[in-house]
Formats: structure tokens, C-alpha cells, sequence
């Protein structure tokens, strides 16, 4: 890739990322209510919803890491877009591994985090804490995933365990490793905190939790990194088991199917509650995926 | 003649410091600050060199002490002038009216010296000597605030004692076997010691190291000692005098035994290297989760710090090129970072006079340095890229990666997000939420205590933007004890070890972040409300109880409490009543009446001839 | 989407905005919030109107009044109005809100909404049907085509008005405890 492609490439992929993760939004707003037999709102409201935000009249803030911690989490997203290789594009995967992009993935967490407790609301508070201990609860077996995986490889780098999966379907993550991409797929709704996993921002528990004092642009910005995160780790999940894809066409295509799996799940379940969730996490998934990974230290690479 | 120097500054200069408090308190705090400050300016100027000299002669042992610079020297000794000045400077306003302020601050340059004399030791007699003055001037500054940190102080000094005596009976086994305590004369002649006694030197020192540097089965001093500490000195204690039992281990293995002795210390596939990972990696995964248990501000880095010990080990345990000097570097990042919090910490006690996580709050819109300070802290323990912790940390993982030890790597990954809810925990909890009402009005820390903030703050952005700064340092000392160095560039690492390169992140986060303050301000301005105008469910704030932090993570507390109480603790605990309830027993025998004494003093002498007798040699 | 429609968002992307993601603070009056329930799931479907309930009133900008209005519930609906951010839309629903109804006697409930807090439009009806609120959402939409909806600038022009009503009901104390009301931003 050439210097000039690739700073064409980080200037679009975080544009493409935004759109189809918009996209994806109202396409979870639109397929939600067909499941549930509504007509829905247009596939477009989500961009409708950002205008009006991004244009309100008047916006209110805390403080200064209230407005600080939003745009370090929009920073974190980002990078980590542009870090994650998405249908053979990969402008920025020289500089880090995935091993970074698991820290850069904090970033995100830690900025939403910082805003939501400088809004000085008990709600956020617990949101936040509640959103920590579900990262608690998924990254055991998610870690236990990407052990498999890189270690299966002998390697950190996300381009080079794609890269492993370019031969044939055979060759994909799914089918070496099933019981680490069964594992993935179970802790993929607490991941995407969609329904039965949104406990973070339970509009009716805790006032939608980190988001309770955000509105107008603050709540576009948290918006928008949170459609990024849903990319993301959709993404993540295309790359380490769909064997990533050779343009942006098949990578969209792949994460479609792999939304639209989990929409249909999340759309008919009610909501967990936390301490169901963690023991949820630490059951099932992390079985599968401590299964996967003795087995990958067995057989070996 | 430069090092006998160094060592004079510090030593004199701490009874200096007491003479001078004693003439004018006035320039106390100057003289002190100086004193610390000089080693570290002498020692800058010696970077890279190999120094070696002997200072004095045992006649009754035979054997010289010396003193020796290696590049591990100059690395652990640069971090401790550094972190020890700050700390005095700190000192200055912090203890400011507190009393016995000449002990106070001559016991801290005693400490520091005796630190610097460990590390710049070329002998274990040296080596053993300063140790001692530091166990016992740590005792001292520990005990200084006297009631609850008596206790403490106890605890510590009684585990010292027994760490002291193990690397004592280590120290004089090797004296017998190869008549010299020179570094460098014994690492040739171990080089042909049967396993079994490299073993038993190695048990031994571990012992002691692992007392100092709290690990697990031998770290329940520590959470207290660091608990009741002065704050200046409990960034000391955490940041690199626990680093002492690191630089020990890491002196033993690599520069006294070799990495070829080492690898013959193995039973199949059970090697001490191995055993030693292991325990590094539950020393990262019990403590830190038990860290985010605690309520005491200082309680919960205190446990962090045995946490993050963990990792060192872990990655001097692997003991692979990207291992050894990410645990280097992981000390060096920890002291800053652990350093910064500590401080941070005590400049809040400082001015609300409290460190209970369940009664602050808010403090970020009084104290904006301080919040900085303690937010980068807690950054850089739990790795965020672009602090110096991230470096470390990917490098330990990396090495674990591709060494197929994934059960390791995953103890350290997941510590990881440990140190993400205390740290979030403790950033939340003193800084963000409601500011409560009696803290309305209190100002930032004077300046003698932002300054020393803001320098490691300053360090922990440095070295996670440019970790080639350090890591060369490191490299230096790799090549010097011959083993194959880490390449770096300046801002991360060649192709050849693993994609990572900080400055393209930093630029990426730069830019990325100026794109989303560009949306952010384009937009409509927003206005400042107080924290009063804040939802509550269509009802006016509650003043002074709408903050949610007493059992932050609740939930999980529930499910995670039961499986990491301190068993250890109450294990010591339990030998510790035993035996007083023993010695209360066996006291009897001292009943004031002479004729009993005697009775006793026949009946020795009457089993002694017995076993006489019997033809047993004593 | 219709093309006139694609020209208007790009004309005026806010109008637009705000036409089409009404969102309405979840806040339960009284018992015309029984019609909310069917309003937002299957049966009738808010959602395809872009009209959604919101947690906090930070994040909403119509306020549904449903049904009679107690005085302890007037204090609150005063300080949740307060937060919504501008431009923000207040629909009464019901008879209560506009003169009492059914409690125009009762010592605890207010008769006339509109001295209190600014009504931008009523639903009349005992209980209004669901269709009701769309129609009204319909009309809001039309005023706010024509920049007829101002009553939250009308709350900041005249706000000691408000300010002297809200007292005669709820106590100097809570006038006191208000922060001054949001003004538009230069």
C-alpha cells in the first residue's frame, strides 16, 4: 500500500465505519420492530436522530472531562477502527497488534466512563460500574478466545490471522477453531450490550444509566461512538472467525449476517439482570472457550 | 572514588539533614531535597559505564567490600534518587507542622541512601549490610505515625527479619563454599555448582527478595505497612523499595547464577523458572481483584502494588528477551505510576484529612492537578496505550504469547481489567461525582507538591509516547549481562518483535480526537449548570447524598468476595496466636524460685550425659 | 422520503431534525399515561412517527402531560421541564390539564395547566384514543413548520408570570431551590 493510499484510507475507513454502523443502527431499529410486528421507524432515523441532536439549541455540561471524556472516546473508537483490518484494508495495522487493540478498546470505555462520572448522577455512576463489571464478565472468555487464536497462530498480529483464513472457507476461524467462535457468538450481545445484555443503559432501571445527564450533542457524540463500538466489535468477530475479507463489499456483507443474527436473538429477550449476566459469562462461554483453547494447546498450531 | 561519593552524599547528607533541622528548621526541607537530588545528578553523568572499586577490607573474613556500577545498578539507582527527591520535595509542604520532622526526614534519606547502597553493593556483604539499614530505617518511618502503624510496622519487620535471615544463611553457605562474596567472582564459580545447591542459594534469596517484593504467599505485610504509612513514603515503599526484592532476584538469577544455570534447575517439565512465572501470575490475579474490594484509598494501591509485583516476576520468570525487560520497564513504570497515585492520594488527604473512598467525591472541580495527576496514574497501571504501562505490559504478553505459555498471559490480560475497575474506582470515588458540601472550599495542594505530580505525570505520557527512552537503558543492560538485547527504535519496536508504534497511534489518537473537538465546538456552545441541576427523577438533588460510590461494583463484589479472602494472612495470623499461646505456655517454667532453675540446669545436664551415653555426637 | 422532503432537510437540516425525532420524556401524570403503552408497541407504534420515550429529560424534547396534574406532580413536571433541553414542546393530554375535568373541585389538583408551565397544544377527550396523540403529533409537526411552536421562549419572556403562579401553589421554597430557566444560546 502506498503512503497516499494509505492516508486516503485512514481519512474513509473511519467515514465508512460511521455510515455503516449508523446504518446498522436503524437497521436495528427498523428490524427490531418487524420482529416484534410494528411498521417501525425509516431505515434512516438514526441520521434524522443525529441532526436534531447535533443541531439542539441548547446543550447543558458538568464540567470539564463531562466534555473531555466524550471526544477521548470518539478518539479511542477511531483508532480502533483504523487499527482493525476491514476487507483488506488496513491502513494503521503496522502499529499495532491485537494485543493493542485490545487496550485501545479501553480507551472508549474509559473516556465514556470519565464523562458519565463527572455528570455528577448516581445513575450514571452505576451505569458505569455496571458497564465494568460486565467487561469483567465477557472479557474472561473473550480473552480466552484471542489466547486460542494467536496462539494458534503464533502470532499477534490480526492481518497475519487473517491472513491465515484467505485459502478457503475450510480455513476460516469458525471452522478450525468452533468451540472459541461459539463462544464469541454467546458473549457477542453482552459485547454489543444489545437486549438481553443492555444493562448498562436500562432506560427504565437507571435512566439510561452513563447517559442520564448527556443530551443534544453530547448525546450525538455518545451515540456515534457507540455505533462505532458496534462495528467494531462486529468486525472483530468477522475477522478472527468469518476469515476477514478480501474487499469491503464481503466484509459488509459478512457483518450484515452477523448483526442480523444477533438483532434476531436481542429482539424477542427481556433483559438480564447483572449478577445473571456475570454468571452467564463465566459459565457457558468461558467453558467453550477454555475447551477451545486446551484443545488448540493440544493439537497445537 | 565517585561512588564512595555518592554513597557519602546520601549517608552524610542524612544526618546532615537532622543537624540542620536541629540549627534551623527553615532549611530543613532545602537541604533535604538537595541531599536527595545530588545522587541523582552524579549518577545521570554515569550512564552506560562499568565501575568497580573496593572500599574496605574484612581481616577476620578475608574478603573486600566493593562497590560496582553496572548498567542494572545505574537503572534501578536513577529511579530511586529520582522517586526519592520527589518524595522529599513533596515532603516539604505535606508534613509541614507535623512533629519529630528531623527523624522524619533523616530517616527518609537513610532510606534512600541505604536503597542506593543496595544497588550499587558489588558484594553480598555490601549487599547484606544495606539491606539491613534499609529494613530497619523502613521499620522506623513506617512505625512514625505511631498507634495502628505500630502494628504495621511489626508485621513488616518481623517478615524482614525472617527474609534477612534465609539470605543470610545463603550469603554465609556461599562464604563457605567459595571463600569470596564478589558478584562477579561468583558468578564464575557457580557456574559449576551442582543444581541442588544453586537451588538452595536461590530458595533462600527468594525468600528474601520475595518478602520485600510481596510475593504471594509472602506478602500480608505489605496492604498495612503501605496503609499506614506517610503518603511521601508509602510512594517510596510501593513505588521502588518493594523493587528492591525485584533487583535482587533479578541480580541473582541473571547476573550471579546465568541463564545457564538456570535452565539445569528443572525436573521434567517443572522448572523453577516456571514455578516462578506461576506464582507471579497468581500474584497478579488474587491481589488485584482483592483491590477492588477495598475502601481505604491507600489499602487499594497498597494491594495493586503486590498486583502489579506479579508482573516483574512474571516477566523475569519467562525469562525471555521481551520478558526480562518488560519486567524491567514494568518496575520502572509501576514505581512512576504507583508513585503519582500515592501522591495524588496523600495531597487529598492533605486537604480533606481523609482517604475513605466512601466519603469523597468531586473533587476534580477543586483539585484539577491532583485529579490529573492520580487520572494518569491510573492510566498508566492499567496500560492504556500511550502510557508507559501499555509498553511494558505488550511486551510481557507479547513474549508469553509466542512462548505458548496462554494460561500466563491470560492471568496478566485479565489483571488487566482488574486494574481497570480500581482504578476507575479510585479516580470515580475521590474526583468525579457530587462534590460534597464541607469540600466546597478547598483549594489545590501548594506548589512543592503539584511540581513532583506533574513531573511523573509528565514521565508516565513521555515514556508511553517514546519507549525507546528507557527500553535503550534497558537493552544496555541486556548486553551487559550478555544476553541477546531488545532492538527498539525510539517510539516502538521493529518489525522483527511485533507491530507497535506508539507515535502513529498518538498521532492517530491526536488527530482523531482534534476532529471530534472540531464536531464538539461546531456545534451549539453548551452552558455550565452546578451539580444541582441534575436529574433525579423530576426532584431537586438530594444535598450532600446523590453519589453512588460506597460498594461501587456491588454486583460483582457479591459473587467474587467469598473466593479471595486473605487466607494467607489469617494463616500467619493463626501461627501467630499459636505461638503466643506456646510461649505463654513455656513461660511458666520461669517461676522466680531459684531451686527451680536449678532443677532445670541439672535435668539439661543429665540429658546431655545421657545422650553421651548413647555415643550421639552433638 | 418524498423529494420536497429531502430539499426541506437540506434546506433547514434542524427543522428537520426536530420534526421527525420527537422524543418524549417518560413521565407518568396520571392516568392518561394507560393510552402511552398501546402509543408505543405493536398495536399503534409510535416509533414509525420517529416519536420515542426517553429515560431523562435531557435527552427529550416533547412533554407529554398525561391526565390530571396533582400539585406534588406539577413540582415535578416544573423541574423536568426545566432540564429538557430548547426547543422543547409541552401537550397537555386530556381534559384534566386544560380545566381540571373530573377534579376541577379537588383541593389537590391545578385546573389550568397553561399558568404554570407554557402549552404548546391540548388534547381535548376523557381519555383521549391514541390516534389522538398522532394527530397532535401531525399538527406539532405543522407548527413547527411554520416556527409556531414557541413556548418555551414564551416560559423565558415571562417568567415571572410563571414564576408568581407557581409560587401561589408550591411555596417561596421552591421558587427558591429553581435555578434561573435555560436561555437560548447566542
Amino acid at each position: 500500500m502506498s503512503t497516499f493510499m494509505r492516508v486516503v484510507w485512514i481519512v474513509t475507513l473511519p467515514v465508512i465505519a460511521l455510515l455503516i454502523s449508523v446504518l446498522f443502527l436503524g437497521l436495528f431499529r427498523k428490524i427490531t420492530a418487524r420482529i416484534q410486528r410494528r411498521y417501525g421507524p425509516p431505515v434512516y432515523q438514526p441520521v434524522i436522530d443525529l441532526t436534531k441532536l447535533l443541531t439542539q439549541h441548547s446543550n447543558i455540561s458538568h464540567g470539564v472531562m463531562f466534555d473531555m471524556g466524550l471526544i477521548i472516546a470518539l478518539a479511542g473508537s477511531v483508532v480502533t477502527v483504523l487499527l482493525i483490518p476491514a476487507g483488506g484494508i488496513h491502513p494503521l495495522s503496522s502499529s499495532g497488534d491485537l494485543l493493542v487493540i485490545i487496550y485501545v478498546m479501553l480507551i472508549p470505555v474509559l473516556g465514556m466512563a470519565l464523562a458519565a462520572g463527572d455528570s455528577g448522577n448516581p445513575n450514571a455512576s452505576l451505569g458505569v460500574s455496571r458497564k465494568l463489571i460486565l467487561g469483567l464478565g465477557y472479557e474472561v472468555p473473550f480473552l480466552l478466545v484471542l489466547l486460542t487464536v494467536m496462539t494458534h497462530g503464533e502470532t499477534t498480529s490480526l492481518v497475519n490471522v487473517v491472513q491465515m483464513q484467505a485459502d478457503s472457507i475450510l480455513s476460516w476461524g469458525v471452522f478450525r477453531f468452533p468451540l472459541s467462535a461459539i463462544a464469541t457468538f454467546l458473549i457477542l450481545p453482552v459485547m454489543l450490550g444489545i437486549h438481553p445484555f443492555d444493562i448498562v443503559g436500562a432506560p427504565q432501571e437507571i435512566s439510561s444509566g452513563p447517559q442520564v445527564e448527556f443530551g443534544g450533542k453530547y448525546l450525538a457524540l455518545a451515540t456515534i461512538e457507540q455505533a462505532l463500538q458496534l462495528f467494531i466489535v462486529i468486525a472483530l468477530f468477522v475477522d478472527l472467525f468469518l476469515g476477514g475479507a478480501a474487499n469491503l463489499g464481503t466484509f459488509f456483507l459478512k457483518m450484515l449476517g452477523v448483526f442480523l443474527i444477533g438483532i434476531f436473538i436481542g429482539a424477542v429477550y427481556p433483559r438480564f439482570r447483572i449478577d445473571q449476566a456475570l454468571r452467564y459469562c463465566w459459565k457457558w462461554p468461558t467453558l467453550f472457550a477454555l475447551a477451545g483453547l486446551i484443545l488448540v494447546m493440544i493439537i497445537g498450531g | 572514588m565517585i561512588m564512595v561519593s555518592i554513597l557519602l552524599i546520601a549517608f552524610v547528607g542524612a544526618g546532615g539533614t537532622c543537624l540542620v533541622g536541629r540549627g534551623n528548621p527553615r532549611f530543613r526541607g532545602l537541604v533535604a531535597s538537595l541531599v536527595a537530588f545530588l545522587p541523582l545528578i552524579i549518577l545521570a553523568f554515569l550512564y552506560g559505564r562499568v565501575i568497580s572499586i573496593d572500599y574496605a577490607s574484612v581481616p577476620f573474613l578475608d574478603i573486600g567490600l566493593s562497590l560496582r556500577l553496572t548498567p542494572l545498578s545505574w537503572f534501578f539507582g536513577i529511579a530511586i534518587a529520582a522517586l526519592g527527591g520527589l518524595a522529599i520535595v513533596f515532603s516539604i509542604s505535606y508534613m509541614q507542622g507535623k512533629e519529630r520532622l528531623n527523624y522524619y526526614y533523616s530517616m527518609m534519606l537513610l532510606v534512600n541512601a541505604s536503597m542506593l547502597g543496595i544497588v550499587l553493593s558489588g558484594d553480598f556483604l555490601s549487599f547484606y549490610i544495606f539491606w539491613e539499614i534499609m529494613s530497619w530505617s523502613t521499620y522506623l518511618l513506617i512505625s512514625y505515625r505511631g498507634k495502628q502503624a505500630l502494628g504495621a510496622g511489626l508485621k513488616y519487620i518481623i517478615m524482614s527479619i525472617i527474609g534477612s535471615s534465609a539470605m543470610l544463611l545463603a550469603i554465609g553457605s556461599l562464604y563457605i563454599s567459595y571463600g569470596t562474596l564478589e558478584i562477579p567472582s561468583l558468578a564464575t564459580a557457580l557456574q559449576g555448582a551442582s543444581a541442588w545447591y544453586a537451588l538452595f542459594v536461590l530458595l533462600m534469596f527468594t525468600i528474601a527478595f520475595g518478602i520485600k517484593n510481596a510475593i504471594l504467599p509472602l506478602h500480608t505485610w505489605l496492604p498495612d505497612a503501605h496503609s499506614e504509612a506517610v503518603s511521601p513514603f508509602s510512594a517510596i515503599l510501593s513505588g521502588i523499595l518493594v523493587r528492591m526484592g525485584l533487583y535482587g532476584l533479578f541480580l541473582l538469577m541473571f547476573s550471579v547464577l546465568g541463564l545457564n544455570t538456570l535452565n539445569r534447575l528443572s525436573y521434567g517439565a517443572i522448572s523453577f523458572n516456571l514455578v516462578l512465572s506461576w506464582v507471579g501470575a497468581l500474584t497478579i490475579l488474587f491481589p488485584i481483584f482483592i483491590a477492588v474490594l477495598q475502601d481505604d484509598a491507600k489499602r487499594l494501591i497498597a494491594w495493586s502494588s503486590i498486583g502489579h509485583g506479579g508482573y516483574m516476576i512474571l516477566g523475569i520468570g519467562v525469562a525471555t528477551t521481551l520478558g526480562i525487560a518488560g519486567g524491567l520497564f514494568h518496575a520502572l513504570n509501576y514505581a512512576i505510576c504507583v508513585a503519582l497515585l500515592f501522591l495524588a492520594v496523600g495531597a487529598v488527604e492533605y486537604r480533606t484529612g481523609t482517604r475513605d473512598l466512601n466519603k469523597l467525591g468531586g473533587l476534580m472541580k477543586r483539585m484539577p492537578i491532583t485529579f490529573t495527576g492520580a487520572l494518569i496514574g491510573s492510566m498508566g497501571l492499567i496500560g492504556i496505550p500511550l502510557t508507559n504501562g501499555f509498553i511494558s505490559k505488550w511486551l510481557i504478553y507479547k513474549t508469553l504469547i509466542l512462548s505458548r505459555y496462554p494460561f500466563l498471559a491470560f492471568a496478566a490480560l485479565i489483571g488487566t481489567w482488574g486494574t481497570v475497575l480500581y482504578g476507575y474506582k479510585l479516580v470515580h470515588n475521590v474526583f468525579l461525582g457530587q462534590l460534597p458540601e464541607q469540600y466546597k472550599e478547598i483549594e489545590e495542594v501548594p506548589w512543592t507538591m503539584r511540581v513532583p505530580m506533574i513531573v511523573l505525570s509528565g514521565f508516565v505520557v513521555l515514556f508511553g509516547v517514546l519507549p525507546g527512552i528507557p527500553l535503550k537503558a534497558i537493552s544496555v543492560i541486556q548486553t551487559h549481562l550478555g544476553m541477546t538485547r531488545l532492538e527498539t527504535s525510539l517510539f516502538g519496536m521493529p518489525k522483527a518483535i511485533g507491530e507497535l508504534n506508539t507515535l502513529n497511534i498518538f498521532f492517530a489518537l491526536l488527530v482523531a480526537g482534534l476532529i471530534a473537538y472540531a464536531a464538539f465546538s461546531a456545534s451549539r456552545r453548551s452552558r455550565r449548570v452546578s451539580q444541582y441541576d441534575n436529574y433525579a427523577a423530576g426532584a431537586r438533588v438530594p444535598v450532600g447524598g446523590y453519589q453512588h460510590s460506597v460498594r461501587f461494583y456491588d454486583q460483582a463484589d457479591r459473587i467474587i468476595r467469598p473466593y479471595l479472602r486473605d487466607r494467607i494472612d489469617d494463616f500467619y495470623g493463626w501461627i501467630a496466636t499459636q505461638s503466643t499461646a506456646f510461649f505463654e505456655q513455656l513461660r511458666k517454667i520461669y517461676t522466680g524460685n531459684i531451686n527451680t532453675y536449678a532443677t532445670w540446669i541439672v535435668l539439661f545436664v543429665a540429658v546431655l550425659i545421657f545422650m553421651g551415653l548413647l555415643g550421639w555426637r552433638i | 422520503m418524498d423529494r420536497a422532503n429531502i430539499r426541506k432537510a437540506i434546506k433547514d437540516p434542524h427543522k428537520w431534525g426536530e420534526k421527525y425525532s420527537l422524543w418524549v420524556t417518560y413521565f407518568c401524570t396520571g392516568c392518561g399515561i394507560m393510552e402511552i403503552p398501546p402509543t408505543i408497541t405493536a398495536r399503534w407504534d409510535a416509533e414509525r412517527f420517529g416519536v420515542k420515550p426517553m429515560a431523562t429529560p435531557r435527552q427529550a424534547n416533547l412533554f407529554l402531560i398525561t391526565g390530571y396534574v396533582s400539585i406534588k406532580t406539577l413540582k415535578a413536571i416544573i423541574i423536568s421541564y426545566e432540564q429538557m433541553p430548547n426547543p422543547k414542546y409541552t401537550v397537555a393530554f386530556g381534559s384534566c390539564p386544560i380545566d381540571g375535568g373530573l377534579y376541577y373541585t379537588s383541593y389537590n389538583t391545578i385546573n389550568h395547566l397553561d399558568r404554570y408551565l407554557p402549552v404548546d397544544g391540548w388534547i381535548a377527550g376523557c381519555m383521549p384514543r391514541p390516534e389522538a396523540i398522532f394527530i397532535a403529533v401531525t399538527k406539532l409537526w405543522k407548527m413547527i413548520e411554520g416556527g409556531m411552536v414557541d413556548g418555551y421562549k414564551r416560559y423565558e419572556e415571562n417568567i415571572d408570570y410563571y414564576r408568581r403562579n407557581q409560587e401561589r401553589v408550591l411555596g417561596r421554597e421552591f421558587i427558591e431551590s429553581s435555578p434561573a430557566p435555560m436561555t437560548e444560546e447566542p
